[in-house]
């Protein structure tokens, strides 16, 4: 029983010693830019992704916005999931920010990023 | 006497066994609660959160440690770049922001917004997605 309270406070010191030490990151010494609402062109092209439609993307998107979405989507070859987590703007340009899972041609989960340039209500680029 | 002394080194070594237990439960408890986003916190792995001040700062041995290795010119070149470009001002950081990321397994990814101001006083608005996994920044979009 003693040894068991032993090994308690021990953890607790542990603990207390922990939060002395670790300071944590850094803070930023930029300022941050508040979130905007999702673009509904990013939206749109998005739920393409997510759905495999090619013929819709096709429809939505230059060759290089698809050459520059390819790029971004490596390693990943099938996409299961696609989900938003956040859009800023500065000066009327607008980053759509998303996180993609799927499968790696070696069929490894993984998880890649990427952002949508939006201008005028459609998208102009990808990261 | 023998047996006090026993008595005494068990009930240190219980005691800093505890303390070592309760020092990596309080870490791995923290990396999961900042990484998970609970109870308020962004989300954000303080790796892509530090490498991201080193980018912006134009320090780059401030991020050699959590990147992957590279050869001693890519990191010769990289430090003469940045002395460069710490010289001439080139670039002014104007905004850093941390928009959201994702997990899945050990893989973890960053994405945030940057807009800076180049030599030519332009202003610049992209991002950078940044994928985490092993303690290093292993890819950067």
């Amino acid at each position: 029983m003693a040894t068991l309270a032993l090994f308690a406070v021990g953890i607790l010191g542990g603990v207390v010693l922990h939060a002395f030490l670790e300071k944590g990151p850094a803070e930023n010494p930029f300022p941050a830019l508040p979130k905007v609402d999702e673009p509904p062109a990013a939206h749109d092209f998005v739920a393409a992704v997510g759905a495999e439609d090619a013929q819709a993307l096709s429809k939505m998107a230059d060759i290089s916005i698809l050459t520059d979405l390819d790029a971004a989507l490596q390693p990943i070859v099938d996409v299961r999931s696609t989900r938003f987590v956040g859009a800023v703007e500065s000066e009327g340009r607008l980053l759509s920010a998303y996180v993609v899972t799927g499968k790696t041609a070696q069929g490894i989960d993984f998880v890649v990023g990427f952002v949508l340039r939006v201008a005028n209500d459609q998208v102009v680029g990808v990261n | 006497m023998v047996g006090l002394r026993r008595l005494i080194g068990g009930s240190a070594g219980t005691l800093l066994v505890g303390v070592l237990a309760g020092f990596v439960i309080s870490s791995a408890v923290g990396v999961f609660i900042q990484d998970s986003g609970l109870f308020g916190a962004s989300g954000e792995s303080p790796i892509a959160h530090a490498y991201m001040l080193g980018y912006l700062q134009r320090d780059p041995n401030a991020i050699v440690g959590i990147r992957p290795n590279q050869s001693i010119a890519q990191r010769a070149a990289e430090l003469q770049g940045a002395d460069a470009s710490r010289a001439t001002a080139s670039i002014q950081p104007l905004s850093l922001t941390y928009i959201g990321g994702g997990s899945v397994g050990s893989y973890s990814v960053h994405i945030y917004a940057v807009d800076l101001r180049n030599a030519q006083g332009v202003d610049q608005f992209f991002s950078f997605a940044l994928t985490v996994a092993g303690g290093k920044v292993i890819r950067r979009e």
